[in-house]
């Protein structure tokens, strides 16, 4: 247990530098830069801000904010899996060249994400500023989410950025997964509106809880359910060692599979 | 933990087989239908390899190509995992087996020796120091701060192997690239090698040049189809295997 994080520790340097890597690389040669880390959440919203009020009646106030809250952990979330999907194959030339503790891969991605979700988070802050809804002391649990969700994301990264390399179909799997996901998660709707049973099965979905929790602190602006929230922490650590001994398993053929 | 404290690399009855599949399945959709139909040999390319390397040993590994010289030194540094055996090394160590793995095309030569020296394990504190030994050593002054798409092949592996000759490792694994660059940069690889040599570094080569076994190494092993045919003396064996391959 120890050596696992004294080996993390020790390749620090690596880690860093390959999330740097990866929230530079991203936008490298666009025009706009950085600034995409704002313009595609913010387009994305409007697009939905528009159609769903449209195509689904409902009666939320505010809908703007309450679809940027859910949306925002969401892309966090989504980005993290389409990318671990790839990472592996895609840093091939130096898997197969040199050894380095190759649980760097996962986590980079996931940690440059987690940057990239925390800069993404001004646009929730502008809007409940710009629609008077102001912020309120809750704000202090969004810490304790982001890092559920941090430990979630690793767990779920390990296991499908190792599983591809074997897998290769799992890439358009999940993608299909990840659709279907998306109206599984209360994020264009509200978990309330659903009817009973619904609701029980919806429990199912760390992601639910999640949003559900930085729902509760930027639009709600009361205190989170911590009942539910322990329970995807206890999930969230226990997929992350599962995760890690899976790719530990599996990264012994990396080489050779790729 | 060591058993006893100057071994450098333990080899333990190391078997290794890589399956060559000759049309290899990696959808599901092939797996399901076609499982039992992939066609699959398995080649054996170590079989029971005992090896103990000495803290401070130069070790020649000598064989004709396919008799598992690189797949035995891709597994002392952990690229590759044996099928059955144990493989242990005390100490840091790098490898020379691929240079210039992870060179970023777009970025500078020095972010690329940051980049590359991270890999090694090397902190930025320790990048620091030894930047200005590495950019010296291979003589690029004046191209550091281009990118590395720019340099020919030669300053390519100037850089590369620069970056990991310096990284102070004490065990180095070295595989044919003592045939970088020109005559004058090649001499300077011999320097610094006899240099670590007498640092008391461990040091493995593969090498199919019997001058450089006979010049720096101190003991030879000789595989021969995935077996070890001869281990010990350097001039007997370099002897030996000149008289059976020629």
């Amino acid at each position: 247990m120890e050596n696992v994080f004294k080996n993390i520790y020790n390749y620090r340097e690596l880690l860093k530098t390959n999330i740097k890597k990866e929230i530079r690389g991203k936008y490298k040669h666009s025009f706009l830069g950085v600034l995409w880390s704002f313009l595609n959440p913010l387009l994305q919203i409007l697009v939905y801000a528009i159609i769903f009020p449209i195509i689904l009646k409902n009666d939320i106030d505010n809908y703007v904010i309450f679809l940027c809250v859910g949306l925002i952990p969401w892309t966090f979330f989504t980005t993290i899996v389409t990318q671990s999907t790839g990472v592996i194959i895609a840093n091939a030339n130096i898997v197969k060249k040199v050894y380095f503790p190759r649980e760097i891969l996962p986590i980079s991605v996931v940690t440059s994400a987690a940057v990239n979700f925390v800069i993404s988070t001004i646009i929730i802050l502008a809007f409940v500023l710009i629609y008077g809804m102001g912020i309120t002391w809750h704000i202090v649990f969004y810490p304790i989410i982001l890092l559920i969700q941090y430990l979630f994301s690793i767990g779920v990264s390990f296991l499908v950025s190792s599983l591809t390399v074997y897998l290769r179909d799992l890439e358009h799997l999940i993608g299909v997964a990840i659709m279907m996901l998306f109206y599984a998660t209360p994020i264009v709707y509200s978990m309330q509106t659903l009817p009973e049973n619904y609701k029980a099965i919806m429990a199912l979905n760390p992601m639910a809880h999640i949003i559900e929790g930085y729902r509760s602190i930027f639009y709600y602006q009361a205190t989170p359910d911590f009942k539910w929230l322990g329970i995807i922490l206890i999930v969230s650590i226990v997929l992350c060692v599962i995760g890690y001994m899976v790719f530990k398993k599996l990264e012994k053929r990396f080489a050779e599979e790729l | 933990m060591p058993t006893n404290s100057d071994v450098a690399i333990e080899v333990d009855h190391v078997y290794k087989t890589f399956n060559v599949f000759y049309d290899k399945t990696n959808t599901i959709k092939e797996k399901l239908l076609f499982w039992n139909r992939s066609k699959k040999e398995v080649r054996e390319i170590l079989n029971d390899i005992n090896l103990e390397i000495k803290k401070g040993e130069v070790v020649g590994l000598i064989g004709v190509n396919g008799s598992g010289k690189s797949t035995l030194l891709k597994l002392m540094t952990k690229i590759i995992y044996p099928n059955k055996g144990k493989i242990e090394t005390y100490g840091k160590l790098t490898s020379l087996l691929e240079l210039g793995a992870g060179f970023h095309p777009d970025f500078s030569g020095r972010e690329n020796i940051y980049f590359n020296a991270s890999i090694f394990g090397l902190t930025r504190k320790e990048i620091d120091k030894r930047l200005d030994q590495i950019i010296e050593f291979s003589e690029l002054e004046g191209f550091i701060d281009n990118p590395v798409r720019t340099y020919s092949s030669g300053m390519y592996m100037r850089l590369a192997f620069s970056v990991a000759i310096n990284v102070d490792a004490e065990i180095l694994l070295v595989d044919e690239i003592l045939s970088v660059g020109d005559q004058h940069f090649q001499e300077k690889c011999f320097q610094k090698i006899e240099q670590l040599k007498e640092e008391g570094k461990t040091i493995v080569i593969v090498t199919h040049s019997m001058d450089s076994i006979l010049r720096f190494c101190t003991r030879a092993v000789w595989l021969h189809q995935g077996r070890l045919k001869m281990d010990g003396d350097v001039k007997k064996i370099t002897d030996a295997y000149i008289k059976e391959t020629a």
